[in-house]
């Protein structure tokens, strides 16, 4: 159990800058999600971590040792990746024993290893079976194993549920996070998936398309606080409003084109906010309240119309069409089985939140 | 009913009706002179060339120590034929598969140029090469290695030179094919796990293409074990193989049957042999398995 950081390493690969001088330090024992968009670089990130690839500049520590220079084989890293990369001609049994045989660990030693291993990840059924007469699951169970048997100082996980099915990969996340809560290892969960993310992260690091970390918090931080709106638009569902910001010394406002202002509040008052200036506010879908009555108590109101509706099973989803032409997203939590008020399609809403529930952006 | 049935007349009567010619074509022109060299082989032949029963003495000639030298010094020259070609291919079929992939085709079509010129071509270009002032002794002399040429014609070298040149490429493509198959990923998980490139190569690649390494050892190893022409011409007549023992005796005067008795006697040690490598060959590449 040991920390990763990251000093200026950038990457290129085919003349092409993947990674531009990014500096990262991933805490020691913690499960941290690196969650990106697709083709953004996490993966090769990870693979530098690796040593799959080397770095153009910067460097790597591990603890307080560069690892650097380190060839691959030499690093107490390991991988799961995202194909599993099991290899077809070994057994369950060899696959999740090669590293033990590498390094000529007596026999008994190996099997007793090995078999508690398989035992933990409900393999045991199956040790003498070939990778290909798995299922999914438990190919990914045998690649963790395989992965973790040599106690590595750092777990990567390059997208390593992508293939399984939704249920299933559920399931996975909370294995995964009770291994972490066991071995204390750490692990770099890289994925593009923030459902996955969230859920197994103590802390996640958010990579925009340039390769650089855009913001690093625990899930709830990412969440509901995100520093850019590339943040707060990746990271779940959210309305972004665009404005021009008024009154903020005295009852800070956001004055939108066409539909008036809104009420803000500013906790933490940054360089950027200046009267008059561009700004947007970002608005999760499930802070707003959607009703066909006026209801008081509400520092905002905005008024529209019901253009569809989505029913997700324990929330509704809501597509309010404003007075000029945006569109707003609504979750309801569908909490009774026979709702006072049924809203239907083009009917005429009020929609609430409170300032204190809308995070402000820079433009 | 008319969709299951259709299928199923196709897959049965179409194959054959393609595969007819070329089974055809071995049965007249393989199967049946093979057994007629194995009857030959069998039968005692008067000298007025009338048959006269069935007799064990010509097999029984083959089968003392003077030909089963021959044919063992035969297995000798296939196998190291063998090996050196895959020691040769191996890390040629693994540039042009993983690091050449860019040019593969251009690779592939350098290999497969030789072909285009005559055989004959070839042994007389490696004569120039091979000969007492020939371009290699000429170059070792130049650069001081030797003070005297080497007399590289008519010997075992001159025999193993031209049999590499000439087998190498039947190795170089079964490798090639099962190394581009052959997923890189797995080299990475091998070297993430902890284990050296030799390891990686020892325990990953050498199990995984296996069937490469299998087909090329023996695309190799039967046709050098009969190898006639490479022996004769670049090895004087100083050496005795299979193949030269077999042309002395179908090209001699009425030793036709004793011919195909060698014949026989040889394809079975062949067999034999090559069965043998065949275990050989997966107890040396293939991880144990002992549960």
């Amino acid at each position: 159990m040991r920390s990763i950081t990251l000093k200026g390493l950038s990457k290129s690969i085919n003349g092409g800058q993947i990674i531009p001088g990014l500096n990262l330090n991933i805490p020691a024992g913690k499960f941290f999600a690196l969650l990106g968009p697709s083709g953004c670089g996490k993966t090769t990130l990870l693979r530098l971590i690796a040593g799959l690839e080397k770095a153009d500049e910067g460097q790597i520590f591990l603890g307080d040792e560069d690892i650097t220079e380190l060839p691959i084989h030499e690093r107490p890293v390991n991988v799961v990746f995202q194909n599993y990369a099991l290899f077809p001609h070994l057994d369950v049994f060899d696959n999740v024993a090669y590293s033990l045989k590498l390094n000529k660990t007596p026999k008994k030693e190996i099997k007793e290893k090995v078999c508690k291993i398989l035992q933990a990840f409900h393999l045991e059924s199956h040790i003498y079976k070939f990778t290909s007469q798995l299922s999914g699951g438990q190919q990914q169970r045998v690649a963790l194993a395989r992965a973790i048997i040599n106690e590595p100082d750092v777990l990567l996980l390059d997208e390593p549920l992508a293939a399984l099915d939704f249920k299933l990969r559920e399931k996975m996340l909370i294995e995964l996070i009770e291994l972490q809560d066991k071995l204390k290892t750490t692990f770099v969960y890289v994925t593009h998936d923030q459902f996955e993310a969230l859920t197994v992260a103590d802390q996640m690091a958010i990579m925009n398309t340039k390769g650089q970390i855009e913001q690093i918090g625990t899930p709830k931080e990412i969440y509901e606080f995100p520093h850019s709106s590339f943040v707060a638009k990746f990271v779940g569902t959210t309305n972004i409003l665009s404005g021009k910001l008024r009154q903020i010394d005295t009852d800070p406002e956001i004055e939108v084109a066409d539909l008036g202002k809104f009420k803000l509040s500013i906790p933490l008052k940054k360089q950027w906010m200046k009267e008059g200036c561009d700004i947007l506010i970002s608005l999760r879908p499930e802070k707003i309240f959607i009703s066909k009555k006026e209801v008081p108590n509400f520092s905002n109101k905005l008024m529209g119309t019901v253009q569809s509706i989505v029913y997700h099973g324990r929330s509704t989803q809501y597509n309010v069409v404003l007075r000029n032409g945006l569109k707003l997203q609504v979750f309801e939590q569908n909490e009774e089985h026979f709702p006072q008020q049924v809203i239907d399609y083009d009917n005429e809403v009020y929609l609430y939140w409170q300032k204190e529930n809308v995070v402000l952006l820079e433009k | 009913m008319k969709l299951k049935f259709l299928p199923k007349q196709r897959s049965s009567e179409f194959p054959f009706t393609f595969g007819a010619p070329a089974i055809i074509w071995q049965i007249l022109f393989f199967y049946f002179p093979l057994l007629i060299i194995v009857v030959t082989s069998f039968i005692n032949i008067s000298e007025l060339g009338e048959i006269e029963g069935v007799t064990l003495k010509k097999i029984a000639l083959f089968l003392s120590p003077t030909y089963m030298k021959v044919i063992l010094s035969s297995m000798l020259l296939g196998v190291s034929n063998a090996v050196i070609c895959l020691l040769v291919a191996y890390p040629l079929a693994y540039f042009m598969a993983i690091r050449g992939k860019k040019h593969k085709n251009l690779l592939l079509f350098l290999l497969i140029i030789p072909f285009w010129t005559n055989f004959l071509l070839h042994v007389y270009a490696w004569f120039f090469v091979l000969e007492r002032d020939g371009f290699l002794n000429t170059l070792l002399l130049k650069i001081g290695f030797i003070h005297e040429p080497i007399h590289f014609l008519n010997s075992i070298f001159s025999i193993m030179v031209m049999m590499v040149y000439y087998y190498l490429p039947f190795m170089v493509l079964p490798i090639y094919s099962s190394l581009e198959r052959f997923d890189s990923r797995l080299i990475e998980a091998s070297l993430d796990l902890g284990a050296s490139w030799f390891q990686t190569f020892r325990r990953i690649m050498l199990p995984l293409t296996l069937g490469g390494i299998r087909a090329g050892f023996f695309l190799v190893y039967i046709p050098s074990f009969g190898e006639f022409a490479i022996p004769e011409l670049m090895g004087g007549d100083k050496y005795m193989f299979v193949g030269s023992v077999v042309s002395h005796y179908i090209l001699g005067d009425q030793t036709g049957s004793l011919g195909a008795a060698f014949t026989v006697v040889a394809c079975i040690c062949l067999l034999l042999s090559a069965v043998g490598l065949f275990f050989l060959l997966n107890k040396i590449i293939l991880p144990k398995r002992k549960k």
